[in-house]
């Protein structure tokens, strides 16, 4: 077994080194890893429970300035068409890139990340199949708890890894088939993006149907700075995600986009963008014509 | 289309040993792709001489301004017109993302829509495709579907091919009765004929706008037709009728019959391995 990571709890290192394995696969999942050759050895996990209140300045610190930086994040400022009307008129509205929200959510995951990896390490594994990751508030304090788990693997008949072990969402027949495919798996993928819109005159119009002449006198219109938003927060999960790609290909992406009010005019989108990144290792190999088929049950 | 190889294939254990004996540097085999689509939906691809390239989406919000819901007669245009906008420009969006990353088309479109009293939303998520033989030139217009891959490859084998994503939607007022009219059906069980007429009205004017954005993109059908009907929460006196599918049309000069074999599983339903199998 190679040398265990420094900060894994001396309890873990002790339930490793039993001998017997845990595993989190279904039966029919732990039988297609046996047929592929590809043997459990450890339900491995990583936690990390991370403090986020102070990171979404909780409304400060945004909307203040139509003409500050953004210290190279996404910024884009909205003028009024309509010049000074009242000091409740939003003259100015701007769409922001949370650079903090995604730095914090990038190292709570990370850390769990790692230190699943660390496990699977420890046991000597090459890979970690079937990982399942979950965010979720702790309590009402304002802390999010990353939690990272799978099942920790050894290829039967290969030789000790010397490499960092690859992981991938998939098991059983699923993973079977990116290997027929002729492709490896190397690593998860996830990426966050977040964007606050802090709305000006015309975009609350337009979401709210109020404002009477001021609207657009009454018509309809595309609400562009929501737009805008919307397609810049996919943008930047998808870049992000291919710039960590290297040229691999990133297989059975997930894209999930939500969309919160704070309060009037004040949205905050986030965008995560996850799947598998996976290497072909050998040439593109024709497949059959798949065969049309009714099942009588 | 590729042929069925006769070369008898490695087996399993053999590739994955091969996966990790022979990985070399990243991006040396295959080009950086995205795609959300399952590897049984890729493998159904691969198998018909396409590939995914790049995951794709198109956005668009479109207000409704003030005071168009609750009272009136007919269609409430206003909601009609911003609809289909609205999911017309997500669209080229979506086109337009697919053009530039080298795809011919985008299969497997997730398509989520929100109707607001003040707006609507309209989101589109699907990954671009195209031939795996890039020489190929593209001779039309990038295409949506909202078909899954599978269904893609079972189109594409049966002779047909996706030209677009159509859609028509209809937002209708339910006219009001008389108070004497209301009072005198409270305690009869009957028609609610203003409601009714309004559906009819409704399904008519957007099952007609679907047909005409197919006929616009010299399609021969509708494939896969979503419909989705009835009132909304915020107005009480106004009914929705919306309608989306994929265009299709005949790309070869005959329908291609499948002839699908029929197969009865001997599964255990509860059992997805046959552990028999294990050497």
């Amino acid at each position: 077994m190679p040398d265990a990571p420094s900060d894994l709890p001396e309890a873990a290192q002790r339930r490793f080194s039993q001998g017997a394995f845990s595993s989190e696969l279904s039966v029919s999942d732990f039988a297609a890893c046996l047929d592929m050759g590809l043997e459990p050895v450890g339900l491995v996990q990583g936690f990390c429970a991370m403090r986020w209140g102070a990171f979404t300045m909780n409304g400060m610190g945004r909307g203040l300035n139509p003409y500050s930086s953004n210290q190279g994040g996404y910024v884009q400022n909205y003028q009024c068409p309509h010049g000074m009307i009242s000091s409740e008129h939003r003259s100015w509205g701007q769409n922001y890139q949370q650079t903090w929200v995604e730095d914090a959510w990038r190292t709570g995951f990370n850390n769990a990340y790692s230190r699943m990896m660390e496990e699977a390490q420890t046991l000597g594994a090459h890979g970690v199949v079937g990982v399942i990751d979950s965010e979720s508030p702790l309590s009402d304090t304002g802390v999010v708890e990353f939690h990272l788990r799978g099942t920790a693997v050894k290829v039967i008949d290969m030789p000790a890894p010397t490499a960092t072990p690859w992981s991938t969402f998939l098991a059983g027949q699923r993973l079977a088939k990116v290997f027929e495919a002729g492709y490896a798996p190397v690593s998860i993928v996830t990426s966050v993006a977040s964007i606050r819109v802090w709305a000006y005159c015309m975009t609350e119009y337009l979401m709210d149907g109020t404002g009477g002449m001021w609207a657009n006198a009454g018509g309809s219109a595309e609400i562009t700075q929501v737009v805008d938003a919307q397609t810049t927060v996919r943008d930047l999960t998808r870049s992000r995600v291919r710039s960590s790609l290297h040229g691999d290909a990133l297989h059975g992406a997930h894209l999930e986009v939500s969309m919160r009010e704070f309060s009037k005019g004040d949205m905050e989108l986030q965008s995560r963008l996850s799947g598998n990144r996976v290497r072909r290792f050998k040439d593109f190999d024709p497949l059959a014509l798949p065969k049309p088929t009714v099942r009588l049950s | 289309m590729s042929d069925i190889s006769s070369t008898p294939r490695p087996s399993l254990k053999d590739e994955v040993r091969r996966a990790f004996t022979t990985t070399g540097a990243p991006g040396a085999n295959s080009s950086a792709v995205t795609s959300d689509l399952s590897i049984d939906e890729e493998l159904n691809l691969h198998s018909i001489g396409w590939e995914p390239v790049e995951l794709v989406s198109g956005v668009s919000f479109h207000s409704i301004p003030y005071g168009y819901w609750n009272w009136g007669q007919g269609e409430i245009e206003g909601a009609s017109s911003a609809h289909a906008t609205a999911f017309t420009n997500a669209t080229t969006r979506l086109l337009r993302e697919a053009g530039a990353a080298g795809g011919h088309g985008v299969v497997g479109v997730h398509i989520e829509r929100a109707v607001h009293p003040r707006h609507i939303e309209i989101s589109l998520v699907g990954t671009a495709v195209r031939p795996v033989d890039t020489t190929k030139r593209l001779e039309r217009s990038v295409f949506a579907s909202d078909l899954s891959a599978r269904d893609f490859t079972m189109l594409m084998i049966a002779g047909w091919e996706p030209l677009g994503l159509a859609t028509g939607a209809s937002f209708v007022f339910a006219p009001r009765r008389s108070m004497s009219t209301a009072i005198q059906q409270q305690s009869q069980n009957v028609e609610l004929t203003n409601f009714t007429e309004a559906m009819y009205t409704a399904r008519e004017a957007a099952m007609q706008r679907m047909q005409e954005a197919a006929i616009a993109m010299h399609g021969t059908g509708v494939v896969d037709v979503k419909v989705q009907e009835g009132p909304m929460s915020f107005a009480t006196h106004a009914v929705a009728f919306v309608a989306m599918g994929t265009v299709v049309r005949l790309a070869t000069s005959t329908h291609q019959l499948i002839h699908p074999t029929m197969v009865v599983s001997m599964n255990d339903p509860s059992v997805d391995f046959d552990a028999q199998t294990l050497a």
